[in-house]
């Protein structure tokens, strides 16, 4: 973890953050009116970003209210808080982009910067951001929702469908043919039931070109959860978890994550029985 | 993989109507197919009982061999190609295998794949990928304590040969595309290259087939004994209108007659020499054409020699060579071990060469050649 603050802190003046607040550990909400990025003319600052999403996250640190019952109106009914730290995401270098020249400049607004040419992403932002969406996999696998992961990663194929297998959810780590959504009922042979929700350990495919299932879902107004890198567009997934999606050490974080948030939902689910 | 609450009877407490649409679907087909498959059976139940009356046999005992008797007794037919003559199969043979359904009540897939569209063959490529990491660990750990693989127990190919796509495809109830189907090859060709493969032979030998050996009709002749004890074999071979018999003698002197000249003399072309040096190659010098012997130890090789070996490209071997050295290779089977029988059929050195010269076409001025074609 020193590491990284120390990295941080050898940023050219350009590129570092200039608030404090942005360098505290507490989960402080970052708003966009506190990171004073400056624009210097360069990869990072020449293009518009996008506005950041609305308040809804959680304070890690905020009282619950034992009161709140409803699993909906609770802000973390599964305790996905508890399943990792930002020391975590450091260890599995989540926090390692890709270098600058191939920066999408929608990612610019997860990023603290650049060292030596290479992206780092800010992981309060990350860790947000994941909670949310690990949160929303809970929910989802709590409702007997089908979960599908995606990966086409071909180091990775493996271990994308063992813990597909193994949380007793789908996934599809392999070419994807362009009818499986919007013409499923040509190529399943019937009417076909698709997934409630697409959990993408890589949104791009094995060329470089974002992954067919991205637009199909938002076409089929189906739910998206997406490690997006500084090299993918985050623009079409519904809960992009900025982060590195190319080392075995972060994916294999990623899928312990996700399956442990799954196997929460179910497990509620047996308890309460709800239909 | 299924969710255990639905296991657990809870489908059948749900009312039909909160049934998904997938699964209506699917029932639906399944009724149909069931129906037309019940009627093709009856009528197939039907037809051979028809069958048994038309041949006046016991229609109760009428089993499958006799149909296919009776089917070719009534409808004599002179087409070449078996595949394309009429038969009489059990419908389930006829047509293709359905899958069952792959998904419960609420529209849920058993599959863990199933939204590949081939999970059955994604499967089998995972499992594959999983042995790979298993044989590998197992390696890691023989090479920490020092131990090598068992080189008794290394896996041979030999005789067998991975299923076609085809046959892939029909094992696996899906229809596969080259691409994938080469991409399988060559998984399994490197699972195989694995030192310590032989863990996982039952897995490898599930997706290969065996050659088939011999044909069973095809029993290779004892050797026969001459007055002195020798032993010889008569074989007669053919080509095209050629026949030759041939008289081959062990523990001969090497030489090689035809109708008494000597092979160089006969076989002034130099292909029709060399077709029969390479049936020489398989088993050394133990022969002898009508008369002559040729004397040599018995020589092992394991290499297979093109067929038409020949030193000058223009000439092709006469129908007189190639008919002596069918002759002289079904001779030469009496003395030689199976392994080495059946390196000389996979040469394709006991196969009668069935090529015929082709007939002439009226209108043509030959079997293929047209007249002159003028423009007015």
């Amino acid at each position: 973890m020193s590491l990284y603050r120390s990295a941080v802190r050898l940023l050219p003046a350009c590129l570092r953050v200039t608030s404090r607040r942005a360098l505290v550990t507490s989960s402080a909400r970052t708003k966009d009116h506190d990171l004073h990025l400056p624009t210097p003319a360069g990869p990072l600052g020449t293009w518009a970003t996008l506005k950041p999403r609305p308040e809804k996250y959680v304070d890690t640190e905020a009282d619950i209210d034992p009161s709140v019952t409803d699993p909906l109106r609770h802000p973390d009914y599964f305790g996905v808080r508890e399943l990792f730290t930002m020391s975590d995401l450091f260890d599995a270098r989540v926090h390692l982009g890709h270098r600058e020249g191939s920066l999408n400049p929608y990612m610019a607004e997860f990023l603290l910067g650049s060292r030596l040419g290479h992206c780092v992403f800010d992981l309060e932002r990350t860790a947000q951001l994941l909670r949310d969406a690990l949160n929303f996999t809970a929910h989802i696998a709590y409702r007997g929702g089908i979960i599908m992961f995606v990966c086409r990663s071909p180091q990775h194929v493996h271990m994308v469908e063992r813990t597909a297998m193994e949380c007793g959810e789908f996934s599809h780590c392999r070419h994807w043919p362009p009818g499986v959504f919007t013409d499923s009922t040509a190529l399943f042979g019937g009417v076909t039931r698709l997934p409630d929700l697409l959990v993408l350990l890589n949104t791009l495919d094995t060329v470089l070109e974002q992954h067919g299932a991205v637009k199909h879902a938002a076409k089929m107004l189906i739910p998206t959860v997406g490690v997006v890198d500084s090299n993918c567009d985050p623009r079409l997934v519904t809960y992009p978890v900025p982060g590195n999606d190319d080392s075995t050490t972060a994916v294999r974080l990623y899928c312990k994550l996700f399956s442990e948030a799954i196997r929460r939902g179910k497990a509620e689910r047996e308890k309460s029985a709800v239909v | 993989m299924s969710l255990g609450r639905e296991q657990a009877g809870q489908v059948q407490q749900r009312p039909a109507k909160n049934t998904s649409k997938a699964m209506m679907a699917y029932l639906e087909r399944a009724t149909k197919h069931e129906e037309f498959m019940r009627k093709q059976v009856h009528e197939f139940e039907i037809g051979k009982r028809h069958l048994a009356n038309m041949m006046g046999e016991d229609p109760e005992h009428f089993t499958q061999e006799d149909v296919d008797r009776a089917i070719e007794y009534l409808f004599p037919t002179g087409i070449f190609d078996k595949k394309a003559r009429p038969k009489m199969r059990h419908p389930t043979e006829v047509f293709p295998q359905q899958k069952a359904a792959q998904f419960d009540a609420t529209g849920r897939p058993f599959h863990t794949l199933f939204y590949t569209l081939k999970p059955n063959f994604y499967m089998t490529l995972y499992e594959l990928v999983e042995k790979m990491n298993q044989l590998d660990r197992l390696q890691a750990k023989n090479d920490a304590l020092g131990k090598l693989p068992d080189i008794t127990q290394k896996l041979s190919l030999l005789g067998s040969e991975w299923l076609d796509i085809e046959e892939l495809g029909k094992m696996l109830v899906e229809t596969l595309k080259e691409p994938q189907y080469q991409e399988f090859v060559r998984a399994m060709n490197r699972l195989v290259e694995h030192p310590l493969a032989y863990h996982h032979k039952d897995f490898i030998f599930k997706y290969r087939k065996m050659l088939r050996v011999s044909n069973e009709t095809d029993t290779v002749p004892e050797l026969l004994f001459d007055s002195a004890g020798r032993p010889y074999m008569e074989a007669t071979g053919y080509r095209k209108r050629a026949v030759a018999r041939a008289v081959v003698h062990g523990r001969g002197s090497g030489r090689v007659t035809v109708n008494g000249l000597p092979l160089v003399h006969y076989c002034h072309r130099d292909g029709g020499r060399s077709g029969n040096q390479d049936v020489a190659q398989y088993d050394g010098p133990t022969q002898r054409y009508h008369g002559k012997r040729r004397r040599g130890h018995r020589k092992r090789t394991s290499f297979v020699p093109e067929p038409w070996k020949r030193p000058h490209p223009v000439q092709a071997p006469s129908s007189q060579a190639g008919a002596v050295r069918h002759a002289v290779s079904l001779a030469l089977r009496s003395f030689v071990d199976k392994e080495m029988q059946e390196t000389m059929r996979l040469a394709g050195l006991l196969t009668r060469d069935v090529r015929e010269r082709e007939r002439y076409k009226p209108g043509k001025k030959g079997s293929r050649k047209g007249r002159t074609w003028k423009k007015r």
